[in-house]
């Protein structure tokens, strides 16, 4: 078995009395796609910005290639609710870093409401994520002295580009975009801080099948051509089936099922999620 | 075919040059001017003056309209630049004047022009770490206030009279080197060539460079994406703390440079001088100019101090056309006028004069144009 990338432990996040995600526990591996599926509003989301360090955990720890990125748990009664027996294990000493400390760690993310830089063009946007893995500091970058490195920037940012099929609108407003496209730059925006792991928040939201079957073709592509581990939210079906290894399934923040595509789809508890149970 | 460059953007030549071709010919023009007309004339005045304000405003749009940070705080900034430019500019033998009260002073040396300039801004940028370190977290509006607050405070700290072997205490400081020592005199003091308007605009033009150099960096761009969504920002890896400390002590750092213009300009530095309003003065440049722009905020300064300095005087003074008196035309009649065009400014050009666009832009080949091709 390939070594363990992401490893979510008992990941419980709570807004006041409402508990988004509950208890969540689950790991991917080098080279997999792990889709998480469930109804509206069961914590995906949440459980990805729990992952970025959007939020700030009220309970469990997230480790990322061995290293904790986040660690948090309750303080004075709520603690013995949420420790158990695991008290001792691990509940000492949070950690919280910050998304952009996270993204450097080699995490990169997606939104679902697409988040693109408006005011800059496709290219830029891609340009400006590569700042992360600037190597020039200060002076010599605003006085233009890392030529080098600017022009190398700029031509990874045009392959990736290549890559994602965007190459004839690079020089577009990046708003400008159609929908889909604006979902591609936001992937290939994520690659450029040469990512090891990539989250995507719905990525085929609001395309057609046709997009959708391209879309999981491309998903497949750059897996490999990056050599990634992908971890995707997903509402359509079809894709999530067509391409990932693992699934998991959350309803109301909880787990309900795991396993490959073909448990899923043929699990009582996630057909009862979906549909509803029966009016007993 | 248009040429299309790595990047995919078409390489806007033409209005690169054609760009450069004017600010040579700004340069030139100043210059052959100064010679040429009295040095008296009232276009002195506003260019210096402009100058001075230019740099400010840029140095505002590099917070407000690249970073998206909304900071009040210039006028502070620009106090703490001309004072530390006045305090170590001042002639030793001329110090016992001008410290009267305070037996002198404690500077007792003098640095040169340049170097104390460069001073004025690191002073400024300094108080600006200072003061950026708990008041950055804040949001939008609070921002605002807060650094609002921080100038105000600044200009009373100033005129404490506990800091007067420094400051001069809410005395003004006076006697230090002015945009008019710039002239290159003879043996007997007659003015050869004339550099008082030059010089400025040789300063400004150097920092506004610098900021543009900045501005099409690597970090400039992470600015932008900062005032675009700050969420995505951090998401690609960008530290916002960092990135925002640093635009607030840069922007700072220009203002105290400006602030050791305005010094030179008016020739005596006095904290009282520096109000809230003279930030606002600012802002509305910013804002006339285009949020965004640096070539906006370099016209409208030039504009703003133009229509309050000059053009728009002849309506504080009775004006007669033949027997007829005009009415209305008293004193202060002009900050009545001047108050529409900027109301009649901002309703009708709601982005500015040059909303996001910059001086090459304008020469861009037209879109159509450029498919033709």
């Amino acid at each position: 078995m390939s070594e363990t990338v992401l490893q979510i432990e008992h990941l419980t996040m709570q807004f006041g009395g409402v508990v988004a995600v509950y208890d969540l526990s689950m790991e991917i591996r080098q080279g997999e796609i792990i889709a998480l599926i469930g109804p509206n509003g069961a914590g995906k989301t949440t459980a990805f910005n729990c992952v970025t360090g959007v939020y700030e955990p009220t309970n469990g720890q997230v480790i990322f290639q061995g290293e904790t990125i986040a660690r948090s748990h309750p303080y004075g009664k709520m603690r013995k609710i949420y420790a158990g027996s695991e008290a001792d294990a691990y509940l000492n000493g949070s950690v919280r870093l910050s998304p952009d400390r996270i993204t450097r760690l080699g995490i990169a993310r997606t939104f679902q409401n697409i988040r693109l830089f408006s005011g800059m063009t496709v290219f830029e946007n891609v340009l400006t994520a590569m700042h992360l893995r600037r190597r020039s500091n200060f002076f010599t970058a605003a006085l233009h002295l890392n030529r080098a490195e600017e022009k190398a920037m700029q031509q990874r940012a045009a392959e990736l580009l290549e890559v994602v099929g965007l190459t004839d609108v690079s020089g577009e407003l990046a708003t400008s975009l159609p929908y889909g496209k604006q979902r591609l730059l936001e992937i290939a925006r994520a690659l450029a801080t040469e990512p090891k792991l990539l989250l995507l928040d719905e990525p085929a939201a609001g395309m057609n099948p046709q997009e959708t079957e391209e879309l999981s073709a491309f998903i497949c592509r750059i897996k490999e051509h990056f050599n990634l581990s992908i971890f995707v939210i997903e509402h359509h079906m079809n894709l999530v089936m067509a391409i990932s290894d693992r699934i998991y399934v959350i309803d109301f923040g909880k787990l309900i099922a795991e396993g490959t595509p073909a448990e899923i789809q043929n699990n009582p508890a996630v057909i009862e999620a979906y549909l509803g149970g029966g009016e007993e | 075919m248009a040429a299309k460059g790595k990047d995919g953007r078409e390489k806007n030549r033409r209005g690169a040059v054609i760009t450069w071709v004017i600010i040579a010919l700004i340069y030139v023009g100043v210059f052959v001017a100064e010679q040429l007309l009295p040095p008296t004339s009232m276009l002195f005045t506003v260019l210096k003056k402009g100058a001075t304000y230019a740099l400010v405003a840029v140095s505002m749009n590099l917070l407000n309209g690249f970073t998206g940070i909304f900071s009040l705080g210039q006028a502070g900034f620009m106090l703490i630049g001309a004072y530390v430019f006045a305090i170590f500019t001042i002639p030793v033998e001329v110090r016992g004047s001008v410290y009267q009260y305070f037996d002198g002073g404690l500077v007792q040396f003098t640095l040169p022009v340049p170097v104390a300039m460069v001073l004025s801004g690191l002073a400024a940028a300094f108080f600006a770490f200072l003061i950026g370190l708990p008041v950055l977290r804040l949001k939008s509006d609070y921002l605002a206030i807060a650094t609002l607050g921080f100038a105000e405070i600044i200009r009373a700290i100033f005129q404490w009279n506990q800091l007067g072997p420094v400051t001069n205490g809410s005395n003004m400081l006076r006697l230090f080197p002015k945009f008019n020592d710039f002239n290159i005199t003879d043996a007997q003091g007659n003015v050869i060539v004339y550099l008082s308007t030059l010089v400025p605009f040789l300063i400004t033009g150097l920092c506004i460079g610098l900021i543009v150099l900045l501005l099409h960096s690597g970090y400039g761009r992470a600015l932008r994406a900062i005032r675009d969504d700050e969420i995505a920002a951090e998401a690609m890896g960008i530290n916002l703390a960092h990135h925002k400390q640093l635009a607030f002590c840069i922007s700072s750092f220009f203002a105290g440079v400006g602030g050791a213009m305005l010094a030179m300009y008016q020739t005596t530095v006095q904290a009282k001088s520096f109000t809230t309003a003279m930030t606002y003065e600012i802002l509305l440049i910013v804002v006339i100019g285009g949020i965004g722009s640096v070539t906006g905020s370099v016209l409208s300064s030039f504009l703003f101090v133009a229509c309050s300095e000059w053009w728009l005087r002849f309506l504080d003074e009775q004006q007669v056309i033949g027997d007829f008196q005009v009415p209305l035309l008293r004193n202060g009649f002009r900050l009545v006028v001047f108050s529409i065009i900027i109301m009649v400014v901002v309703l009708f050009f709601r982005r500015g004069i040059m909303g996001t666009r910059e001086l090459p832009d304008l020469f861009r080949p037209r879109r159509k144009e450029a498919a033709l091709k």
